[in-house]
């Protein structure tokens, strides 16, 4: 799983947390969380793009999840997608233009 | 290999039913749904999910269940508003290959972790949506489903987060769902005393609970 090396929380203390919350049971974090204690267990903040997706979606634009089980390139794919900056990454990029023929090929360079 | 449902009935009319979508959970929902849910939520007292940060959440589930060497599985279920488009109405985030709380017979289930649906009342007026699906089963069949569909039987489990109190106890009881006696042990991985709140789910309830709602697959 990627970090943005920019975000609030260091790398280390969000370690530091996974290894802590790891010694918990499901049914404790759930405790914790319904009690508005996550930001103290888990120093996380999301930094990416404020921007917010729309409010809703036309049945062509939804992509049906799979109920059958994954591949570990699906699953990948779906952890990268949790994470803010990543998610914000993906919409940048598809506004940013394509890069032209010009560029491309002294990319292969 | 089943499908998730994909229509559900409606709060109001129970004869009406609403079309919904499943799909994969990404950062953009759980934004989405802690900047136009997320206060109406944390204002209703009865809500067990009431201060819940899906952005927080979601990152943190995956990592918690990958240091445990397990998955998660995040999912937004979409309902269609009066105007012909879909808007995220539930969420779900469910654990794979999870101990079967039942110790009797030792197996991988799946643990349906966090599930929360949208308020109806926020849905009907900012969404145009005449009429907000009643979601409470479809969360519970969507680990039902992926449950079979991995061979683990429909095998599932989950625990009634304590601030939910007695009405949560009684609504997983409504659905169905077999309640783990308080004196029954955990599998020692669960790492928890038993509190009298977990349910599950075995094969053959799991079997009923997913025929019941095939005609809305």
């Amino acid at each position: 799983m990627l970090l943005d090396a920019k975000a609030p929380a260091t790398l280390g203390a969000v370690v530091e947390a996974v290894a802590r919350l790891s010694t918990l049971s499901e049914a404790k974090i759930l405790e914790l969380v319904s009690a508005g204690k996550l930001q103290d267990v888990f120093p996380f903040q999301p930094a990416g793009d404020p921007l917010l997706p729309a409010d809703s979606k036309a049945d062509e634009e939804l992509v049906e999840a799979s109920a059958l089980p994954l591949r570990a390139a699906q699953r990948a794919t779906i952890v990268s997608a949790s994470l803010p900056n990543a998610a914000a990454a993906k919409r940048r990029a598809a506004r940013t233009k394509a890069p032209s023929r010009k560029i491309k090929s002294l990319l292969k360079k | 290999m089943r499908r998730f449902a994909r229509s559900a009935p409606s709060k109001t009319n129970k004869r009406r039913y609403v079309d919904i979508r499943v799909t994969d959970m990404n950062a953009a929902d759980a934004l989405w749904w802690d900047t136009r849910l997320g206060p109406t939520h944390a204002r209703d007292a009865s809500r067990a999910d009431r201060l819940w940060v899906w952005s927080v959440l979601l990152p943190m589930c995956h990592l918690v269940q990958r240091a445990k060497r397990r998955h998660c599985r995040p999912l937004v279920v979409w309902a269609r508003a009066d105007t012909g488009r879909f808007v995220r109405a539930g969420m779900c985030l469910i654990i794979e290959e999870y101990p079967y709380l039942d110790v009797r017979h030792p197996a991988d289930s799946d643990f349906l972790w966090f599930l929360s649906a949208a308020d109806s009342a926020v849905l009907r007026a900012d969404y145009a949506m005449s009429h907000p699906p009643a979601l409470g089963r479809v969360l519970l069949d969507m680990a039902i489903v992926l449950s079979q569909n991995a061979g683990r039987g429909g095998r599932m489990g989950l625990h009634a987060a304590r601030a939910g109190g007695d009405s949560l106890l009684a609504f997983y009881a409504h659905c169905g769902l077999n309640s783990l006696p308080r004196r029954a042990a955990l599998p020692p991985s669960v790492q928890r005393p038993n509190d009298g709140r977990f349910f599950y789910a075995d094969e053959a309830v799991a079997e009923a609970l997913a025929a019941a709602l095939d005609p809305s697959r």
